[in-house]
């Protein structure tokens, strides 16, 4: 079963969520601050966090930040906040999608499952890419810079396994929202979030990109 | 009667000024060179009567004098006429004057030894006439035409007139100059505040430093930014009220789905009581985003190159419909600049709409006109009667077909929102004739290139 920690400061908010989370099938259990819910991460990780972003002491930015910090765990921020300040803050701090408050049960599942098929390994017998120093081998879900393993998260490693696929090819932001997020529509913010992410972990000069490099108003290329 | 406007009555006020100024200095001048020419025309005449007078008076004191031929001798030219007044009568070179032509006050005057000077008309002419005292005899006359002096006159008359008139046509040039100054700060309000009514609300005059002018702008300066803070005021209340409600709506969505996933377990009224909670949760918590959303829309349509195209497809796979329903113009382009999330919700609010009131769209199209991008959505249902084609698009406004199908789960501002982002493009929703079914059309302008 799929364990999902919800971190949410509101008592009736953290039940509800709770109640249909169990409803549809998942292990569900809450924390009600930051610090709580780090804790029961340490002790017992869940598949999947679901944060809220105002929280009592710790925030949910550096909530984000420290679970960031020890694995590669889905979060989803669930929050009433829609600035598009309070998004670009959020997914930079390490969050892996982003929905505001209300959202609908069966949306939320569907965002989790398409965060757990993120999760799964895609072995299409690819051979290892290489991109300068640059090597992406989507087998093993490693990425290497100069030798070196690079820690990528699960939505990270998708994108950059999307982007090689296509070696050389431009990928709208849309086709990259439906390849790796799995949304018909979706906000666009997440796929630029991400690629800068990304940049500042694979790219020497993560300000004069070499590799992940934007074509404007078309989308993304990766490049030798 | 309409009010002349301030720029008419200034430049009406200098040209009459200038006229009059101009006037003046014209009759002074005027009479001052006429009165001058007279004088030393008038000096010529006398000098001149004298000396002819002499010269008669010599010709009569021979013998036997011939009057008419002393009178011939004189060296008058053709603008003096002599005129001898002798005991035995009027003697001229010409039948044309003779006594009717001295008054008689004057003639009293000369022959009691007077000389004397008098303007008269002669033939209708203006003619100056000199009288001499004439020894032993009643005197001497010499009439002097003043035709040319009259013509000088006029020439100079007609002269300093062209100069008043010139000259209050510069007055009014000036006025019309001077006042495109003074007007300029109203016209910078009057441009200003069409900006603003445009939704440019950034919109402020300059501080001038005109001490005259500061007072203006700067109590303009100020009422924009009153009502802008209104503006503001009212939006932040109502995206404050929409956010609010976010949280205890995210508690009922939550609670409502598990009780509809319980429905099993339910009696039959807990269930349908059940079914009714999680609808209008469902519909409550469209209606804040859709509050929310209505609230951001004054803000300007960020363009992009957008695949439009693309994005109608993904907008009907998101609803459940067949991607064969988007069909884009011959010659189109399929990538438009326009603000891709406001094109993503116009396109799904024309299409749940369609599902809703009007038996589901059965087509979406695509075209570039002009440069205008135009996005049609047809549907097979009743219609929009002409009527409501307006309101249709007002907030929480439904139309009749809306009306008749009851317990509907729109939120009334569907179609708001539609116009709302049209509107942020420059351009408008509407309903547009169609055999049959209704057809929605947004333009938006600017989306080629």
């Amino acid at each position: 079963m799929t364990a999902v920690l919800v971190i949410e400061d509101d008592d009736r908010i953290r039940l509800a969520l709770l109640l249909a989370l169990e409803e549809e099938g998942y292990s569900a259990y809450g924390a009600a601050t930051a610090e709580e819910g780090l804790r029961r991460q340490r002790e017992s990780p869940a598949d999947n966090v679901l944060v809220d972003l105002m929280l009592p002491g710790l925030d949910g930015f550096e909530c984000i930040r420290q679970l960031r910090r020890d694995d590669d765990v889905p979060i989803v921020v669930v929050s009433a906040r829609d600035d598009t300040h309070d998004i670009v803050a959020a997914l930079e701090a390490g969050a892996d999608d982003y929905v505001v408050k209300p959202v609908a049960i069966k949306e939320l599942s569907a965002r989790l499952r398409a965060l757990r098929r993120r999760g799964r390994v895609v072995v299409d017998a690819v051979p290892a890419q290489v991109f300068g120093d640059l090597e992406i081998s989507a087998e093993a879900g490693e990425v290497r810079r100069a030798g070196r393993p690079v820690a990528v998260t699960r939505t990270e490693f998708r994108l950059l396994c999307e982007l090689a696929e296509h070696a050389g090819r431009v990928l709208s932001r849309q086709q990259l929202l439906r390849r790796v997020w799995g949304y018909e529509t979706g906000d666009e913010r997440l796929v630029d979030v991400h690629v800068g992410r990304l940049r500042q972990k694979i790219e020497p000069d993560p300000a004069n990109p070499r590799h992940l490099v934007t074509l404007r108003g078309l989308g993304y290329k990766l490049q030798r | 009667m309409t009010r002349l406007g301030l720029r008419a009555r200034v430049t009406a006020a200098f040209a009459v000024g200038a006229l009059l100024l101009a006037a003046v200095m014209a009759l002074f001048s005027y009479d001052l060179t006429r009165r001058s020419l007279l004088d030393e025309r008038e000096r010529t005449a006398v000098r001149a009567a004298y000396y002819d007078a002499a010269v008669v008076r010599s010709g009569l004191d021979t013998g036997t004098p011939d009057v008419v031929a002393v009178l011939r001798s004189l060296d008058t030219g053709s603008s003096r006429r002599p005129l001898l007044h002798l005991r035995d009568g009027w003697y001229a070179r010409t039948a044309d004057v003779g006594a009717g032509s001295v008054p008689v006050e004057l003639q009293r005057m000369v022959a009691a030894g007077q000389p004397a000077v008098q303007r008269v008309r002669v033939d209708g002419q203006p003619t100056l006439l000199v009288g001499v005292p004439l020894a032993g005899e009643l005197g001497y006359y010499e009439l002097t035409s003043l035709r040319e002096v009259e013509e000088t006159f006029q020439v100079i008359g007609l002269a300093l007139t062209a100069v008043a008139i010139m000259v209050a046509g510069a007055g009014a040039a000036l006025g019309w100059y001077a006042t495109r100054h003074s007007v300029r700060p109203l016209t910078a309000v009057a441009d200003a505040a069409e900006r603003i009514a445009a939704g440019d609300f950034a919109t402020r005059l300059d501080p001038t430093t005109d001490p005259d002018l500061t007072r203006l702008s700067t109590s303009f300066n100020h009422m924009v930014d009153q009502v802008v803070r209104r503006i503001e005021r009212d939006r932040r209340f109502a995206a404050d009220v929409s956010h609010e409600l976010r949280s205890p709506l995210q508690t009922l969505a939550a609670a409502a789905s598990v009780l509809t996933r319980r429905r099993e377990h339910q009696d039959e009224r807990t269930a349908t009581a059940a079914g009714l909670v999680a609808d209008e949760v469902a519909r409550f918590q469209r209606l804040v985003d859709d509050l929310i959303q209505l609230a951001r829309t004054e803000q300007p349509a960020h363009r992009d190159t957008v695949d439009v195209a693309g994005l109608a497809r993904a907008a009907c796979r998101e609803r459940s419909l067949p991607e064969s329903l988007v069909e884009v113009a011959e010659g189109t382009l399929a990538r438009w600049r326009v603000d891709r999330r406001r094109v993503e919700q116009i396109l799904l609010n024309l299409l749940d709409n369609a599902v809703r009131y009007g038996g589901g769209p059965v087509a979406v199209r695509l075209e570039l006109r002009d440069g205008i991008g135009v996005l049609d959505v047809d549907d097979d249902g009743p219609g929009v009667p002409e009527a409501d084609r307006e309101v249709i698009f007002d907030r929480f406004v439904r139309g009749r077909a809306a009306h008749a199908r009851a317990g509907t789960d729109g939120t009334g501002l569907g179609l708001a929102l539609v116009a709302q982002h049209a509107a942020a493009h420059g351009g408008h929703a509407a309903v547009v004739d169609r055999d049959r079914g209704a057809r929605f059309r947004v333009e938006l302008p600017g989306a080629a290139g």
